[in-house]
């Protein structure tokens, strides 16, 4: 393997796993899986009608990140008191109505003539094809997670708990719980071409999942949720280029033994 | 003058047509403890959520500390709620991450701090403090997850407690407890208000569950107020019939009240 070739891959897969895993501890920790899988495919769909437009490259990510915001500031001010639906139920709602407009936006290229391989790459992830112009935007939105963790410790943790609790504490949590709902926007938007739109929930949930099997308490969780989540990323690509099998499903594929082995593990504690 | 910790003044709650919650007047003062009863339906956890502006009023004003929780900003109202504790009556489902009973604890500090700020030495020695007043040392390094309800609600208790209320507000906090864990908190509150001299208003279903150092009682019914004064002029058996049923008898027993059936003499 030509190292200094693939270095901008490799890093892409870890620094795309830490991020998700990070954003993970906190979505799963909350109970939200879906709003994870409903913002991925919000961006599919934005950055489909986005290529529909004419654009490309990079500047996929403006209507993606712009669907992707709209869809999680929607979701994440919802009251479910008011509204007297389950949260989930609504984020299942959403999620199939993403999937069918990006899936109509697929159909419509061929109807127009026009080109999909750019945002077929965008379902199925790309990781093989990252370079240093990417990494940096994903290093960029790593930074600025990792910022707003550390502003934001105590007072997520909160959030974490119970938002209702928190706002019953004097946290400010409307302002707070946006401003992390734009993140996940963020994250999810830049990282969601590494493994694709499809298969970005595994590296979302299952590093979360298993780190909360492995420790206790909140730091030290979100701690080995990035890094499961990093190595996640970047054995997934390793097993994939020595086998020269599918990049995502590999990604896929290892965190799910991630989790399992991390069940395995407490039961043996146990 | 002293102001009062709590004023309600012509407050009216609507949930569409239906009236849920209608009190002309009230005043808790500093200090007091003050028990709210009622049947199911009467508004008294509306009565708590007006307190801390959860819910919001469809008429008249409600003032906490000498503020109208209705005028107050959202930056107004997070000031306010972190000298308001308030307990909901369902216990927090709690994070699917492992959070410890210690930074659950925790919590209730994060508001006093403020935004951009860490927890200090201070902090964690009165979250720590907290923690070892209400038993649950030997737990706090434990999920807040896997504890049993009671230990769940002391958790929460001291979660409120490190927050440095002025004002407890305490939504059924007996609730699906059996009799020893009731006993213990209401034997925790009974300490706190003698030894931090809060307000409290705690909502409660049974009568066991009122302290002996409670002030006055306030009975809610359709969310109107049927009677309010000191427990042993409110808690007779008339009052209980009227709202209960008959069947049902008021026993006083060293301060502390207790509802039993009446089933002595169908024995006989």
């Amino acid at each position: 393997m030509d190292l200094l070739f693939w270095m901008p891959v490799l890093c892409a897969g870890l620094v795309a796993g830490a991020s998700t895993g990070l954003l993970g501890g906190y979505i799963v920790g909350m109970r939200i899986p879906f709003l994870g899988i409903c913002v991925a495919h919000a961006a599919l769909a934005g950055a489909v009608f986005g290529a529909l437009g004419g654009l490309s490259g990079p500047l996929l990510l403006l209507p993606a990140l712009a669907a992707a915001s709209i869809s999680a500031i929607f979701v994440g001010l919802l009251d479910p008191q008011t509204i007297r639906i389950d949260i989930n139920v609504v984020l299942g709602l959403l999620f199939s109505l993403m999937m069918g407009l990006a899936f109509l936006g697929l159909g419509l290229f061929s109807i127009y003539g026009i080109s999909d391989n750019e945002v077929r790459n965008l379902l199925w992830g790309s990781l093989a094809f990252c370079r240093w112009s990417d990494l940096w935007i994903m290093a960029g939105t790593a930074g600025v997670e990792c910022l707003f963790v550390v502003v934001f410790y105590k007072e997520m943790r909160a959030i974490l708990f119970s938002r209702t609790h928190a706002a019953a504490a004097g946290i400010h949590v409307t302002f707070i719980w946006t401003l992390f709902l734009l993140l996940a926007s963020l994250v999810l938007t830049v990282n969601f071409q590494t493994v694709g739109g499809l298969m970005i929930y595994s590296l979302l949930a299952n590093p979360a999942v298993a780190a909360s099997r492995l420790v206790r308490g909140y730091g030290p969780t979100l701690l080995v949720s990035a890094i499961l989540g990093a190595a996640s990323g970047l054995g997934g690509f390793l097993i994939s280029a020595a086998t020269d099998l599918p990049t995502g499903a590999m990604i896929v594929i290892l965190s799910s033994l991630l989790v399992a082995l991390a069940i395995a593990v407490k039961a043996w504690l146990a | 003058m002293t102001t009062a910790a709590i004023e309600f003044e012509k407050v009216n709650v609507l949930r569409g047509k239906r009236r849920i919650l209608a009190i002309d007047g009230l005043s808790i003062a500093p200090s007091e403890v003050l028990a709210v009863l009622g049947p199911n339906g009467a508004g008294k956890s509306t009565f708590l959520k007006c307190c801390v502006g959860m819910i919001g009023l469809s008429s008249g004003s409600v003032r906490v500390l000498g503020r109208s929780v209705g005028d107050l900003s959202m930056v107004g109202l997070t000031r306010l709620r972190r000298r308001v504790a308030y307990l909901a009556q369902i216990l927090a489902h709690g994070s699917e991450m492992p959070l410890t009973v210690r930074e659950v604890v925790a919590i209730g500090r994060t508001g006093r701090i403020g935004l951009c700020r860490f927890f200090g030495n201070s902090d964690w020695q009165m979250v720590d403090q907290w923690i070892e007043r209400l038993g649950l040392k030997n737990l706090a390094r434990r999920p807040y997850n896997v504890l049993s309800g009671g230990e769940q609600r002391k958790t929460l208790l001291a979660m409120a407690m490190v927050q440095q209320p002025d004002i407890l507000l305490l939504d059924e906090p007996t609730a699906n407890l059996d009799a020893y864990w009731r006993e213990q908190m209401v034997a925790v509150l009974e300490n706190l208000h003698a030894r931090e001299n809060l307000t409290i208003v705690l909502v409660c279903h049974n009568l066991e569950t009122i302290p002996k150092n409670t002030d006055r009682v306030l009975i809610l019914r359709e969310g109107q107020i049927l009677a309010h004064g000191r427990p042993e002029e409110v808690l007779h058996q008339d009052r209980i019939e009227s709202l209960y049923g008959q069947g049902l008898a008021v026993l006083r027993h060293h301060g502390r009240f207790l509802l039993a059936p009446q089933i002595q003499e169908e024995c006989h």
